[in-house]
């Protein structure tokens, strides 16, 4: 005979596990999943375009939780994601164009008065921000609460209130747009610090969600 | 008063699951070892087959796009410069990059220098021993000087060391003869390396071979 005051625990233990299998849509070794090859190959034709051009692209590659930078299909550099999380369930199987980099303030060397200006480093660079593309997406980058909980905190807090702007504005509107798509990245202090580095506005961005190996 | 505690407790459950089947998220740590087993039934085969194929042809033509020789890599968040073939590093070396600070256009309101390096992929599209640097305007007025009006008096010698690889806009892989300063971001966008690196370059590169630079 099961004692009732174990009887909610049990359903709230259900209830989280029915609704976190329910919302997790990415199969990662899923190697006879033909969702999973046929996004792979959405994404492979994506970066032919990408790599057929002298540019520099990036690929989030979420399943091996990894930021990789790119040019003519080579990899040029990469770093760990620490955890990530996406609004939508939907594919992101297109690519995204960074409207613009996050802003930067430059030393302003006066004439004469001090050439040896202090550049710009690494340190210098932020370590919570958030990338607008086209399409429609937005990225959250976070640190980890343990490296610099007050960023990862004002950073969640700005995210929920987008969120809650963005609810807001579909439930008071006649003619609801379709929510923007997003993705949050923990990246640790440094590597968030890299990424803001390395982006340049219009930057060309592909996200893998699923593996087919 | 159990029973309604129980009412309570079972409705809180009820509404936080239905808040979350109502989130359409997908999150990194949840699926990380979650491999999900599926049936296939046999005219599906045939698809997968045909979708793996597809797939291995466009990695194999994604890698035609790769560079076939020699190319260099350039890292300007650490200040490191690389020749590469393939997957092979043929050298490793401290560069310095673009300090990223600005000065203004004098005369002009709105225009600025943005001492960058440039982001992006180019090519060697010159290969020159001993050169000489042509100081634009901005050298001058960094210096407080007034900027020159015969071209003559803007050319100085054995500042760029003994080689550099010009790659567009003014930009070059060159010498310097501040060597502490490598590993640091302190050009107007060139990339500095010591004599020994410099010259190492410039015998792997040719007239075309890709930089990328991020």
């Amino acid at each position: 005979m099961m004692r009732p005051c174990i009887r909610p625990l049990l359903g709230l233990t259900w209830l989280f596990v029915a609704a976190w299998s329910a919302v997790s849509p990415c199969p990662v070794d899923a190697i006879e999943d033909p969702a999973s090859l046929r996004e792979a190959i959405r994404v492979l034709q994506e970066e032919l375009r990408l790599a057929a051009k002298p540019q520099i692209y990036l690929l989030l590659d979420l399943p091996a939780k990894a930021v990789v930078i790119k040019g003519r299909g080579i990899e040029l550099h990469r770093f760990p994601i620490l955890a990530w999380r996406v609004s939508t369930s939907e594919p992101l199987g297109t690519v995204f164009r960074l409207r613009r980099r996050p802003p930067i303030i430059r030393p302003k060397a006066a004439i004469a008065e001090n050439p040896q200006q202090d550049p710009i480093e690494l340190t210098d660079m932020p370590v919570a921000f958030t990338l607008r593309f086209d399409p429609p997406l937005t990225i959250w980058i976070t640190p980890p609460a343990r490296e610099n909980p007050w960023r990862w905190a004002s950073s969640r807090g700005e995210e929920w209130w987008t969120r809650l702007r963005s609810w807001a504005a579909t439930l008071l509107s006649t003619d609801p747009p379709d929510p923007e798509p997003s993705l949050r990245l923990t990246l640790s202090t440094d590597d968030a610090r890299s990424l803001a580095w390395s982006v340049t506005d219009g930057l060309p961005v592909l996200i893998v969600r699923s593996h087919p190996e | 008063m159990a029973g309604l505690q129980r009412t309570f407790l079972v409705s809180l459950t009820s509404l936080i699951g239905l808040l979350f089947l109502a989130l359409p998220q997908s999150s990194g740590v949840a699926t990380s070892n979650a491999p999900r087993m599926q049936e296939t039934l046999p005219s599906e085969e045939l698809t997968l087959q045909a979708l793996r194929a597809r797939r291995l042809a466009l990695i194999r033509q994604l890698a035609q796009y790769n560079p076939t020789g020699p190319y260099i890599v350039v890292d300007t968040a650490r200040n490191r410069l690389f020749v590469k073939r393939k997957d092979e590093i043929l050298l490793a070396a401290t560069a310095s990059t673009g300090s990223g600070t600005i000065l203004d256009k004098p005369g002009q309101s709105d225009a600025q220098w943005v001492f960058d390096t440039p982001r992006g992929e180019f090519a060697v599209q010159s290969k020159l021993i001993n050169p000489v640097w042509v100081k634009p305007d901005w050298a001058f007025l960094e210096e407080g000087l007034d900027v020159p009006s015969d071209p003559a008096e803007r050319v100085e010698a054995g500042v760029l060391g003994e080689y550099a690889l010009g790659f567009g806009k003014g930009y070059f892989i060159h010498g310097t003869l501040y060597t502490r300063l490598l590993g640091k971001n302190v050009t107007h966008g060139c990339i500095r390396l010591s004599d020994d690196d410099l010259k190492a370059v410039y015998q792997l590169a040719k007239i075309g071979t890709p930089i990328m630079i991020f």
